[in-house]
């Protein structure tokens, strides 16, 4: 393909499209409402990337890009991981209660509550399996269903069992120094997570593409029954997939407790919804998981963007979810458009 | 007037000129048949006709006017049907809805379940298309689902109708059936386009023919005036070889294949195969006749692995595994349901089953997945861009070739095949008859379920029937069609 041809397709792929119709959209809202484009995008930029907000916006990556893969690797497999925020609220709760109840060595005091984290995360998620395979509920909907009281399940053990006593706050004690995940700035927000996150996104990718399982989750997400026909243990393939994408959630809610402020907060963690931001960024992606770090990277920015945006220019930060929820919206008209013209 | 007209019609497909200037021409009330090698451009065509595909040069016409298709909603507007080659129908819903769907008889604003069935029940009653209204889609054997797909044409009044290999999936009874139903539409004024690979068919029932080849058309003939012979000439530019002679030959050696007193039931516990009993020998191909529905699909699942463990079934003397049984290379009729993800690439089809072969410590190394697949898709002489190109987008006899070349190239002894020769074209069904009879000959033991009984005749050994789920009597491979035919439908004696 020629060098223009290359660029016509990326100009006219779905991402930018969504993208560049989300941004005109919001600028209508902006102009509506009276609000200056000319001042609200400018803070915007400043508010992502300037005047030392670009480590904080580092900060929200990192776990948004957890929590996509939690999303996108179950979904290669062709289930729906609805329940992030059950998975990402007991894995950083449980990485918490490591390590607050067991006094470990350096280094094993920051690995052990991850991999517990992650863990816990994955149970929570696997558990959408049987229910699919014996019951026939698709994840799709026991996800979700699960992930309410997991984040209830959370929300009382920091309230009760592990709340920081005499305060009457419903957070943990602070955690214990050896369990802070080493910084890799001055602030404490840029930390040892951002490579973490990186490496794995990186794994996957490559299982994905280049292993057998990758193969067969994918053989087993495009058709089911080719895949079982070919021999592929699809129902375990299924679960794995699950549990894996279960695991980076709690992975994600791992990195946060371990990292400033270093405590569980009730609500912290599912607050900022980087569950529906990442949901977001791996549509906007589609079926390309190469992607999928950038989309992320994208509406993080204009995620934490947002907030500046409305701390500068008075615009409602609600709009960025407005624009998330547009390019959701944007995406899935122009896969139909494109299923249609695709003749 | 002709009833319908293509004008001129290009179509490409990025490099692949799948069309170039065709022009065709369907009477009213005349059967036309369109004939071709496999990606001769016959369903991109059709599909142009249907509004699926847009041409990129030339025109439609319908009794003599210019019509312009944006989607198949404006074909039916304009009277044209059509049954495809990979069914369009949700198997969530019963016959009748699936029938109705988009023209549904309603009542105070909800569907009218009752006239459904009975206006469903009418249609298929006046043109001898049996078919239960209530039934769930899902449930259905091939065979009926076509049936399904031809009365939603024929219950929106289409007055062209576009068939595209609609006896690929037939017993020969179904298929009489079927022509007879063609012919009957025909009288009434309805015009037929009937996509074939079967040339048998298109001397029996089509008025005229057009041979397309790469693209084009490269003949026109009256199919009173014509011979197979002459339509092959103008297909594939030479004439066929004729089978070798059938050789009688005793095939020994302990079964590869052995099924004990074989019973599988269904969820409700209804028997779906009762005490079945065979065994195939190395060497040996055994044919499975029946009509659609017999017990053929739990039979296969069965000796595959598919069902799991069933007791009965034993492969080299050992029990069948459950899930799929890697001793078993099996070719299945479903060719986009089981047989490939119409969406994953060439490559990545072609290396299921394999994958783990193909691995070392887990990794699958891109450039060993697609050299295998280059390897298979030259020798088996599939027509695919390349090998990165989703296998969905190959013709479909293309992709059946494809399916063929993944599964007769396992180190399988024992080789399970349906239909293998749906939907490809006269030089391959050769070819592929060919590999059957190597396999066999380098000691293969060969299950063949084909709804054609010429081909059961050209390759098998002996012919086990299949009636409500009984092997009801076994023939010799000479047996004649009217023997087979009449123990197909359980008449016994
Ligand atoms: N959607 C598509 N995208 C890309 N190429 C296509 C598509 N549809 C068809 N082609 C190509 O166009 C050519 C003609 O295909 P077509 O399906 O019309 O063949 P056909 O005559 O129906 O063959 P068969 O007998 O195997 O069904 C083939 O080379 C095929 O690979
Ligand atoms: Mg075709």
């Amino acid at each position: 393909m020629s060098a223009p041809a290359v660029a016509r397709r990326v100009v006219a792929s779905a991402p930018v499209v969504a993208l560049a119709g989300a941004l005109l959209l919001t600028t209508l809202v902006m102009v509506v409402v009276g609000v200056d484009p000319t001042l609200a995008y400018p803070a915007l930029v400043r508010g992502a990337l300037f005047d030392g907000n670009l480590e904080y916006t580092i900060a929200a990556f990192v776990p948004t890009l957890g929590m996509a893969l939690a999303f996108a690797l179950p979904l290669r497999a062709g289930e729906f991981n609805l329940g992030g925020d059950g998975q990402l609220a007991l894995g950083g709760v449980t990485a918490a209660a490591v390590a607050l109840l067991a006094p470990l060595p350096p280094g094993v005091a920051v690995v052990l509550p991850l991999v517990l984290g992650a863990v816990a995360g994955g149970v929570v998620a696997v558990v959408a399996a049987p229910l699919s395979t014996r019951l026939g509920i698709p994840a799709i909907v026991s996800t979700l269903l699960i992930s309410a009281p997991a984040v209830s399940l959370a929300s009382y053990l920091v309230r009760f069992p592990l709340a920081e006593p005499n305060t009457g706050i419903a957070q943990t004690p602070p955690l214990p120094e050896a369990a802070h995940l080493p910084a890799l700035g001055g602030s404490g927000y840029l930390t040892i997570g951002l490579p973490l996150v990186a490496v794995l996104t990186a794994l996957w990718l490559y299982a994905d593409g280049r292993t057998v399982l990758g193969y067969e989750i994918r053989a087993t997400g495009q058709n089911r029954e080719f895949a079982r026909y070919g021999g592929v243990r699809v129902g375990r393939v299924a679960a794995l997939a699950l549990a894996g994408g279960g695991a980076f959630a709690g992975l994600a809610g791992a990195l946060i407790v371990l990292g400033p402020p270093h405590r569980f907060v009730d609500g912290a963690l599912t607050a900022p919804g980087y569950t529906f931001t990442a949901v977001a960024a791996v549509l906007l992606a589609g079926a390309r998981p190469v992607v999928v770090p950038l989309t992320v990277a994208l509406l993080t920015f204009l995620q934490v963007g947002g907030q500046g945006m409305e701390r500068e220019a008075g615009v409602p930060s609600q709009l960025t979810q407005i624009v998330q929820g547009l390019i959701i919206v944007i995406v899935a008209v122009l896969a139909t458009l494109r299923a249609r013209r695709a003749r | 007037m002709y009833a319908a007209e293509l004008v001129g019609v290009t179509k490409r497909f990025g490099p692949v000129l799948a069309n170039d200037g065709i022009d065709l021409a369907v009477a009213r009330g005349e059967v036309h048949a369109v004939v071709g090698e496999n990606g001769a451009g016959k369903s991109t065509l059709m599909s142009i006709l249907y509004g699926l595909h847009r041409p990129d040069a030339g025109e439609v016409r319908r009794d003599g006017n210019r019509i312009v298709l944006r989607s198949p909603t404006d074909a039916i507007r304009h009277g044209l049907g059509m049954v495809h080659q990979r069914f369009r129908l949700f198997p969530g819903l019963t016959v009748a809805e699936n029938i109705v769907i988009g023209a549904e008889p309603v009542r105070r604003g909800r569907l009218d379940r009752a006239a459904a069935n009975e206006a469903v029940a009418a249609l298929s009653e006046r043109y001898g298309l049996r078919a239960d209204p209530s039934a769930l889609v899902g449930g259905l054997p091939v065979g009926v689902r076509q049936r399904v797909e031809i009365l939603r044409a024929l219950y929106r009044h289409a007055e062209v109708l576009i068939l595209d290999e609609p006896t690929a999936v037939l017993t020969p009874g179904e298929t009489d059936r079927l022509f007879e139903v063609l012919r009957t539409v025909a009288a009434t004024g309805v015009s037929i386009l009937l996509v074939t690979h079967k040339l048998s068919e298109v001397l029996a029932v089509g008025d005229r023919v057009t041979v397309l080849r790469q693209g084009r058309v490269t003949g026109r003939f009256t199919a009173s005036e014509t011979d197979a012979d002459e339509l092959v000439n103008a297909m594939i530019g030479r004439s066929l070889t004729p089978p070798a002679p059938r050789r009688a030959r005793v095939p020994e050696g302990e079964p590869l294949l052995e099924v004990r007193d074989l019973t599988v039931r269904d969820a409700d516990g209804v028997a779906r195969l009762s005490g079945i009993s065979f065994a195939v020998r190395p060497g040996e191909i055994v044919g499975l006749a029946g009509v659609a529905g017999s017990g053929q699909r739990e039979l296969v699942d069965s000796v595959t692995g598919l069902r799991g463990a069933v007791p009965g079934v034993f492969l080299a003397g050992t029990p069948v595994l459950a899930g799929r049984d890697p001793r078993v290379a099996y070719v299945p009729e479903d060719r986009h349901g089981r047989a490939t993800a119409p969406g994953m690439s060439v490559a990545e089809n072609v290396l299921m089953g394999a994958q783990r072969d193909l691995a070392s410590r887990g990794g699958l190394p891109r450039a060993k997945v697609r050299a295998r697949a280059r390897d298979l898709v030259d020798r088996f002489s599939i027509s695919a861009a390349s090998v990165d190109v989703p296998i969905g987008a190959l013709s479909g006899g293309n992709a059946q070739k494809a399916v063929l070349a993944r599964e007769l190239t396992r180190s399988s002894q024992v080789v399970v095949a349906e239909e293998p020769t749906q939907g490809v074209d006269v030089g391959v069904r050769e070819r592929v008859h060919d590999l059957l009879r190597t396999a066999r000959d380098e000691g293969a033991a060969i299950l063949l379920q084909s709804s054609e009984l010429s081909e059961l005749r050209d390759l098998a050994d002996r012919i086990l029937v299949l009636y409500e789920g009984r092997v009801v009597a076994e023939f010799p491979g000479d047996a004649t069609e009217t023997e087979l035919g009449r123990a197909m439908v359980g008449a016994t004696g």
